[in-house]
């Protein structure tokens, strides 16, 4: 098909809410092409096991999850392409997505570029990820039964993971570089019960120490200086998500956090565009949710495409 | 075709060739490597005429990744005239792979 093919859809974005949108509109008949820059699955394909995505009893890791959602969408005639889209202009008619792989140009748009935890930005985080570097609680916390883990941050996030993991491991340490947290109220009083979480305050993680796994981490004292290590097999990174909004950044409208602005309708500022999964505003950020949003969106597309709204 | 497999002879036998190699240098346990899986055989076909691609399993292979300084995985390298041309580690799109595989070759 030539690249100045129209398509009714193109979905940017390979993980569960790309791939459903892809399945809704091809079982709707329309012509819909998924651009995926590496893999299908998304933020899911590094997830070692899912067990909250019903119908897997046993569980089913995240990367054949992708890859099954992928074939699901294809057997019914959705195309997927490896290319990086450079710009989108949502704007024109059709919109306009340039890629890595030349243009391509579709009626409407679904935005499942996702989001990506923030990183620390200390060195070896990238290469110990999975090897005690972690950044989901919920995900990763049953490895560390028992065991003594770090937790970084002071917001709500960071708070939830404390707690999960305190029901899990032996012990928990928090560690925030201020002297209070960001975290609701709500949070503060079951910590304290808790009774096996600890508290180092003013302290910012400087360095992961490590074998083949994390052993530790030297902290920093943001007022004296002071350098201390403390010992853990695990350490949880929870020091906010970043949605992965560059190409729509002046196009689109974000929320004040920087998701897209998008209600369960998960239409956006622009008609025809739609914004699906974790990079749109939403409570709850799971493969479940996405997933039902990959749904609202095809349903919003077809009224879209038939001269609706 | 597909990537190929490659053990240290062979790895040896083909960098001597005068086709460049590209070697991927992967475990079966590594997420990371897994997920580069789709794009690479992808590379693999596109470049089929101008490279070889091949496959190093670390774990079975461990002297070969050593003494090619292979210390994270994945980690591309890609070799012409016996030679490592250039190295990257964990590109995080196919397009990644393509701009590094262009840039090395035209040096």
């Amino acid at each position: 098909m030539g690249q100045s093919h129209i398509y009714d859809m193109i979905v940017i974005g390979g993980g569960p809410g790309g791939y459903t949108a892809a399945l809704y509109a091809a079982r709707a008949g329309l012509d819909v092409l998924v651009l995926e820059k590496l893999s299908a699955g998304g933020q899911m394909a590094l997830t070692g096991e899912i067990d909250n995505y019903p119908g897997y009893e046993n569980g089913i890791d995240g990367f054949t999850l992708g890859e099954r959602m992928q074939r699901q969408a294809e057997r019914f005639g959705a195309r997927t392409e490896y290319a990086q889209v450079e710009r989108a202009d949502l704007v024109s008619s059709p919109k306009v997505l340039e890629t890595s792989e030349g243009p391509y140009y579709g009626k409407t748009v679904v935005l499942a570029t996702g989001a990506g935890h923030r990183e620390l930005g200390v060195e070896n985080e990238e290469a110990l990820t999975g090897r005690g570097v972690a950044y989901c609680a919920a995900c990763d916390g049953m490895r560390y039964k028992g065991r003594t883990v770090v937790v970084v941050g002071g917001g709500n996030s960071a708070v939830a993971d404390a707690l999960a993991l305190s029901r899990i491991a032996r012990k928990v340490i928090l560690v925030h570089r201020r002297d209070t947290l960001r975290a609701s109220k709500v949070y503060h009083e079951p910590l304290r019960k808790a009774g096996n979480i600890a508290f180092c305050w003013n302290k910012t993680v400087t360095e992961l120490l490590h074998e083949q796994t994390v052993t530790g981490v030297r902290l920093k004292d943001v007022n004296t200086g002071e350098e201390t290590v403390v010992a853990c097999d695990g350490v949880f990174i929870s020091v906010g998500r970043k949605p992965a909004t560059e190409l729509v950044q002046g196009q689109l409208e974000l929320d004040r956090s920087g998701y897209i602005a998008a209600d369960e309708t998960t239409r956006t500022s622009l008609p025809g565009v739609y914004a699906v999964g974790d990079v749109r505003t939403k409570l709850v950020r799971q493969v479940v949710t996405a997933v039902a949003d990959g749904a609202a969106a095809v349903h919003m597309a077809e009224e879209y495409l038939a001269g609706g709204v | 075709m597909g990537a190929t497999e490659m053990n240290k002879e062979q790895f040896q036998r083909s960098i001597a060739g005068n086709r460049p190699v590209l070697v991927e240098f992967w475990a079966p346990w590594c997420g990371y490597c897994r997920r580069l899986g789709p794009a690479y055989e992808k590379i693999a076909q596109e470049y089929g005429d101008r490279l070889i691609a091949a496959k190093v399993n670390v774990d079975e292979e461990g002297q070969l990744a050593e003494a090619e300084g292979v210390e994270t995985i994945p980690t591309l390298i890609l070799y012409r005239d016996g030679k490592a041309l250039d190295t990257v580690v964990n590109p995080d799109s196919k397009a990644a792979i393509d701009r590094f595989i262009q840039k090395a070759l035209t040096v």
